[in-house]
């Protein structure tokens, strides 16, 4: 009997215990992998120490070697902090940072250091090279990128764009809203008609952008297949091809300044709306029917109805469908890159296309200056995002 | 104990054959280009060359041209190959200045070929004095015209400014648009724009303000936008441009709207792909505007180099010789249709555009790269935005020439 206790005994407290078998494997496979990271890969002693020669090393990948010793040395440190003591008395409160810790870590590597990264480079004038012996060929100019900014036409036709497209972008809303309500009944084959309207949101945004160019075209595009019923007639030219001729020649929208940026929102907007559309459909089967009843009850109809008793239900979906698309104005890069490249002369750029173009585009190479677009570009996200976290901390706040 | 000693002896011969190989040499080429032809014409060389040096183990990356513009800074810097594509001039002056180019000055000495054969393509491939690659292809510029159009309104090919007016005068009255174009990649508006700043004011102010000593508010440069002011008022371009890229500007050619191209002699191939017959086409220098200037011509060079991180730079200077020997740099070109920089080296002379080309390149005063690759690239990104805003709004001359000075102090820094 009292044996058996004093096992027990023992049982219950070398739970607690550090398992040294554990601690030491795991301890020397982390010094290993760290080792192997930190010196042996990077400075090619490895390759001295076996005499391998430089050719040898430019086949093997030194990143996948890199990579596999890293996860190897993240498990071996995971098993080194499961078998410390500290950890097995305090489980409950170590496990979930330990299980955060590869999220935190990569996104400290991916996010939080660019971001400071590209904060410094916005000081310097650098076009991206490292010399032969991996030194970096730039220098530290203080605030000048950003008087140059302040001085750069193109970065005031960008910012405008950013703007342009914010609130211009946020006609998805309401548009949306009205397709959903629309739809929002009960006839046959309405899941089809409903999955149509739907459908500009499956397709890329590349190709929706080469669609619109392509209908925008002058020459050969379906808006000027329109315009040419009203104002061209088909002639013969001088080596007997039959040609269009205008009297008023169709709109050049994409490679007209004042008309670009709309044109490529335009073709924007069509994919948000529907995914506007979509959210307020789920809304909408939530809106409760007994409230409609109560209105009907009381006499509201049409917009009062749809303004007193529907929209404050569908808040939630508005507020999503607002995020979404503020969001959406923010991405325009894909469009911009495939329908204009920022052009004519610029004029459709927006900030994220501008500091892409000169940065990384073309070889251009002014990361300096690319830096400090992003960071001017970063400051204006940042005030959208705070207030956006704000919101959400006030409703979690609302809920509990 | 016996299969231990088979597998150390095995490891022994194993290293001893890599060894060996690695003596015997290797050799990596990364190359730009994977149109048809010109990959063609790499190939064969490259098996040229394997077949002249049997003991050197050739292994070959071809990529995108647009796509390696990106990547090649990666290369470079990284995973060097021994042999790299790249363009003269300007373009290569960020990875020179960086030392991420090999010098082979020693080379352009050594070889009787590269010294007495280049002299033309010498300065190009200079930089700070030495040279840096071996080009392997130039093309010529000039204006592509309609020749039967030309034909139907008696019209000859002209040599003086005015002549040109004359022309477009005419063909405007019959109808034709005189000149097509499409700037959506901006680029094309840069060939306009350095053929009458050549013309205007010559190569040595085409050589200074992309080299940055002449500010584009300069007198001379205002004059070169003046002339280009008469040509958009009388030599229409096509509308639209804005939106083609100068494969769609063969479109309004290849109908017969639009009569001349002001295009590098790649284009011939686009023509003659919209379905029009050598017969219909031909070309002409771009004529004389001021009286007396010495005829300099656009003629960009496309060139191999050797990245400083290369490691077998023995095997990549023997593999740039071969290439620049006559016989090699003419089967290359025959092939993708340019002209062959070395002197020395045969042309096709069926083919009537390379051999004007040779007439209009080999007595020309100079030797322009082109715009984009003269000027560093962020001028060059500027500036053609400025020539193409000029093009559709020309009463923004002065806004666009100060925008180009600002920017301009600040590349050349």
């Amino acid at each position: 009997m009292a044996s058996s206790y004093t096992v027990s005994q023992t049982g219950a407290d070398s739970r607690y215990l550090t398992s040294t078998s554990q601690v030491g494997i795991s301890a020397v496979a982390l010094l290993i992998s760290l080792a192997a990271l930190l010196f042996v890969i990077d400075t090619g002693q490895v390759q001295e120490l076996f005499g391998l020669s430089r050719q040898v090393e430019a086949r093997v990948p030194t990143f996948f070697i890199r990579v596999a010793f890293l996860i190897v040395g993240l498990a071996a440190a995971f098993f080194l902090v499961t078998g410390l003591s500290v950890y097995k008395r305090n489980r409950v409160s170590f496990a979930p940072w330990l299980f955060l810790a590869v999220g935190v870590a990569f996104f400290l590597i991916y996010v939080i250091v660019p971001i400071f990264q590209s904060l410094s480079y916005s000081f310097t004038r650098w076009d991206g090279l490292y010399d032969v012996n991996g030194v970096w060929t730039g220098e530290w100019v203080g605030f000048n990128n950003y008087r140059l900014l302040l001085d750069d036409p193109n970065f005031y036709t960008s910012l405008w764009n950013n703007v342009l497209w914010l609130v211009l972008f946020m006609l998805a809303v309401p548009v949306g809203l009205g397709i959903a309500l629309f739809l929002n009944q009960t006839v046959t084959g309405i899941r089809i008609y409903k999955s149509l309207f739907f459908f500009p949101f499956v397709i890329s945004q590349v190709v929706v952008g080469l669609i619109f160019s392509w209908a925008y075209n002058p020459e050969f595009g379906l808006l000027s297949e329109i315009w040419g019923w009203f104002f061209c007639e088909t002639k013969v030219n001088i080596v007997g091809n039959l040609t269009k001729v205008c009297s008023v020649d169709p709109p050049s929208i994409l490679g007209d300044k004042d008309l670009a940026t709309y044109g490529i929102i335009a073709a924007g907007l069509w994919p948000q709306i529907a995914y506007c559309m979509i959210l307020y459909l789920t809304g909408l089967n939530n809106v409760a029917s007994d409230q409609i009843e109560a209105g009907r009850l009381d006499g509201a109809k049409g917009w009062k109805m749809l303004w007193h008793v529907i929209l404050p239900q569908l808040r939630p979906a508005t507020f999503i469908a607002v995020v979404v698309t503020v969001i959406g104005a923010l991405r325009s890069f894909d469009m911009i890159a495939t329908m204009t490249q920022g052009g004519p002369f610029g004029s459709t750029n927006v900030l994220a296309y501008y500091m892409y173009d000169q940065a990384v585009g073309e070889g251009v190479g002014r990361y300096g200056y690319g830096s400090a677009i992003a960071t001017v570009l970063f400051f204006i996200m940042l005030i959208y995002i705070s207030y956006f976290l704000w919101r959400m901390y006030q409703d979690e706040k609302e809920g509990h | 104990m016996k299969n231990m000693l088979k597998r150390v002896s095995l490891t022994l011969a194993a290293s001893a054959f890599a060894a060996s190989t690695a003596m015997a040499g290797d050799l990596v080429i990364t190359y730009d280009d994977l149109n048809p032809a010109p990959k063609k014409a790499f190939e064969a060389a490259v098996e040229a060359f394997k077949k002249a040096n049997p003991d050197v183990n050739v292994s070959v990356n071809i990529t995108d041209r647009e796509a390696h513009k990106n990547t090649i800074r990666n290369a470079l810097q990284n995973d060097a190959p021994d042999v790299i594509a790249w363009y003269p001039g300007n373009r290569m002056g960020p990875f020179v200045d960086a030392g991420l180019f090999e010098d082979i000055s020693g080379l352009w000495s050594s070889d009787p070929n590269l010294s007495a054969n280049f002299n033309a393509i010498k300065p190009t491939m200079t930089r700070d004095g030495k040279q840096w690659g071996v080009p392997y292809s130039y093309y010529q510029w000039g204006v592509y015209y309609r020749k039967d159009i030309y034909d139907k309104l008696g019209l000859s090919e002209p040599k003086t400014w005015d002549e040109l007016l004359a022309n477009c005068d005419k063909l405007k009255e019959a109808g034709v648009t005189p000149f097509t174009i499409g700037t959506k990649f901006l680029w094309t508006a840069a060939g306009v724009f350095d053929y009458l700043n050549l013309r205007t004011n010559g190569y040595d102010v085409h050589n200074d303000l992309t080299a940055g000593k002449i500010k584009y508010t300069d007198p001379r440069i205002k004059k070169t936008f003046d002339n280009w002011k008469v040509m958009l008022d009388r030599c229409s371009f096509v509308k639209n441009h804005a939106t083609m890229s100068w494969q769609d500007a063969i479109a309004p050619f290849a109908k017969g709207d639009a009569a001349m191209y002001v295009m590098g002699n790649f284009s011939v191939s686009g023509y003659k792909d919209a379905g029009l017959k050598d017969e219909q086409i031909d070309f002409f220098q771009f004529p004389e505007i001021t009286p007396g200037m010495p005829r300099a011509e656009e003629a960009p060079a496309d060139a191999l180099f050797i990245p400083a991180n290369a490691k077998n730079k023995d095997e990549a200077k023997k593999f740039l010789s071969f290439i620049a020997t006559p016989e090699i740099q003419g089967e290359w070109n025959k092939t993708i249709g340019q002209l062959p920089p070395n002197a020395k080296a045969s042309v096709n002379t069926d083919d009537k555009f390379i051999v004007e080309g040779m007439a209009t390149v080999s007595t020309a005063a100079g030797l322009a790269q082109f715009f984009d690759r003269d000027a560093p690239a962020a001028m060059a990104k500027a500036g053609m935005e400025g020539f193409q805003k000029f093009m559709l709004e020309p009463g923004a001359l002065d806004d666009i020439l100060a925008n180009l000075d600002k920017v301009q102090a600040e590349v050349y820094k």
